[in-house]
């Protein structure tokens, strides 16, 4: 099966490299058409990362200059939001929170999805079909018509506030995409693999596990990419699930908005720390998120 | 594949998306036709809810803004994402670095990219949009109690967190276009201009699509970013059908559950019309296979 990301993509569309079939376009550009597109990419990197760079200057600045206005653009860095942060609140707990359950919910949430999506694949018919749809229209749901719902069972269940009960909701809120996804992936690889196979001997469920899940592990990691960035994100369903316990960091950062000016600054401190290992993500996401697309999650 | 074997491949799924969305679906479409509080069972009231909110002017205008957030932030994406797309598309051996960088705002939380995005704006933290605006001879705005500068700064931040997906989308889709198909055009003598909007645009028709259905999907359910950028959501009328719902539903003094559900009722039915021909175009896809 062939995974396309940006890179090679153009290879795999002509069999000649990838710099030879890119050359002859190249050349008829002119060299105003380099420089303009060269400002405008950088015009539109500066305006997409200009809330962080005014978040950084905002929190290492000293508290007494961080909020005057007008703004102050030349000053003595400190790190005293970040000492403040780390031990005046319990962010370190809830950073565990949101890992934890992005993690468990990711792992837990691709187990079920896979063998679904493999029999989705494999299966034409109707049953096939209803699913699919359920998962689309899952996708598409207004949170709160299963969160409040939620809210109460885990009220009456006595695991409101618990990071078991905020990961069992994610599983099963971003599940169904994790099938959507995985399908195009378990679509390309072809069923005569599966036949061939099942005459060596193999069970439905040995092929799965034997043949199809070391096949298709760019696919797994694509969707687990997402699911992971779904559950890491999430914000109203751990503001509705959570209380103190199990708060994630997206909620905390939230209700430090609006106090007061401190507090402020420790938020926009921990927005700095949550944004430095998302900047990780996105640099290793990119090529995975981009393979996620072209395998035909957007066939249309 | 035996029909046990699919029963038992599938099960896992169906067994949580039923008891964790199909139980609570249904507990939801009750509570929209009863009285009702958190923790007591309701008492039937059959459609007054439902008529609660659409007399409630607040709901009213709640879709209103939902509904002109969503076509005008769709419509920029899609245009911005594609001109960003064919642009990246153009660059080699940097296109890793640019799109790492595009991507951050994507893979942030949405509240804490709103709240980082609504510093910029916010005269508390130093104010750095308007300085810039009075700056250059312009009028100091209130961006967080005066309606439209509200909207546009809301407006502007979902293009900000979403353009990178929009981008992506349509970059793959880009990739799918034949080198030849659009070198036979320029051999044609088709303009720049004309080769995108007559041979590149209806190629990838389908991407466009998809990119549309998402953004749309996404911002009629727009609900963290308004955290941060309009604390005075209700006083200014910038509410979105989420906020409605939470206002409405769990925030603490009022708690009117019942019509609450009803509008998360009312926007899955508006979500299902919305999505009816994807809807069936997977399900002859699925169904055929």
């Amino acid at each position: 099966m062939t995974i396309v990301n940006v890179e090679d993509a153009s290879a795999t569309a002509a069999p000649v490299p990838e710099l030879k079939a890119a050359e002859p376009g190249r050349r008829r550009k002119s060299h105003t058409f380099w420089v303009l597109t060269g400002l405008f990419l950088a015009a539109t990197c500066f305006i997409m990362l200009s809330p962080f760079i005014w978040t950084i200057m905002s929190v290492t600045k000293p508290t007494n200059v961080a909020f005057v206005d007008p703004p102050v653009f030349l000053y003595q860095p400190t790190l005293t939001a970040f000492v403040d942060l780390w031990q005046t609140t319990e962010f370190y707990r809830y950073l565990g929170n949101t890992i934890v359950v992005a993690v468990i919910s990711t792992i837990v949430a691709l187990a079920i999805g896979l063998p679904a999506a493999y029999a989705l694949s494999r299966v034409p018919g109707w049953i096939s079909a209803v699913l699919l749809v359920l998962a689309l229209v899952f996708r598409a749901l207004p949170r709160f018509a299963v969160v409040l719902p939620m809210y109460e069972i885990t009220k009456s269940l006595g695991i409101y506030d618990t990071t078991y009960a905020l990961a069992l909701a994610l599983i099963a809120i971003n599940q169904p995409f994790s099938i959507w996804l995985l399908r195009n992936f378990f679509a390309e690889i072809p069923p005569t693999l599966d036949e061939a196979a099942m005459i060596d001997g193999c069970s439905r469920f040995q092929v799965l596990r034997r043949v199809m899940i070391p096949l298709m592990g760019p696919g797994i990691l694509t969707a687990g990419i997402f699911v992971f960035l779904f559950a890491f994100q999430e914000y109203l369903t751990a503001l509705i699930l959570t209380d103190v316990n199990a708060k994630t960091v997206p909620v905390f950062i939230a209700t430090q908005l609006g106090q007061t000016l401190p507090m402020l600054q420790q938020a926009g401190a921990a927005a700095v720390l949550l944004t430095i290992p998302v900047i990780g993500i996105a640099f290793i996401a990119q090529k995975y998120l981009v393979a996620g697309l072209n395998a035909g999650a957007v066939k249309g | 594949m035996r029909r046990r074997e699919y029963a038992a491949l599938i099960a896992p799924s169906v067994i949580v998306m039923f008891g964790f969305l199909v139980i609570p679906l249904y507990r939801t479409i009750k509570w929209s036709l009863q009285n009702v509080d958190y923790g007591h069972p309701g008492t039937f009231v059959g459609l007054q809810n439902y008529v609660g909110a659409l007399t409630d002017p607040r709901f009213g205008r709640a879709v209103l803004f939902t509904v002109g957030l969503t076509l005008t932030a769709t419509a920029v994406l899609i245009v911005l994402g594609y001109i960003v797309a064919t642009l990246i598309n153009q660059i080699g051996r940097i296109r890793p670095l640019v799109l790492g960088i595009l991507l951050i705002s994507y893979v942030l939380p949405h509240v804490v990219g709103a709240a980082a995005f609504s510093w910029l704006f916010d005269s508390n933290f130093g104010g750095v949009v308007n300085y810039i605006i009075t700056s250059l001879g312009g009028p100091e705005i209130l961006w967080f109690t005066d309606p439209w500068p509200n909207r546009l700064m809301i407006c502007l931040n979902v293009v900000w967190s979403m353009l990178p997906f929009a981008m992506l989308i349509i970059l793959a889709g880009l990739q799918g276009v034949p080198e030849e198909v659009i070198e036979a055009a320029e051999i044609d003598g088709a303009s720049s201009w004309k080769r995108h909007l007559h041979v590149i645009i209806p190629s990838i028709r389908g991407v466009l699509g998809f990119a549309i259905l998402i953004s749309i999907m996404d911002i009629l359910r727009v609900f963290d970013n308004l955290i941060p950028l309009a604390p005075q959501a209700v006083s200014i009328g910038n509410e979105s059908i989420m906020l409605y719902i939470y206002n409405e539903a769990f925030r603490e003094g009022d708690q009117n559950l019942g019509v609450g559900s009803a509008v998360s009722v009312l926007t899955i039915i508006l979500i299902l019309i919305m999505l009816f021909p994807f809807i069936r175009g997977v399900f002859r896809e699925a169904k055929a296979r």
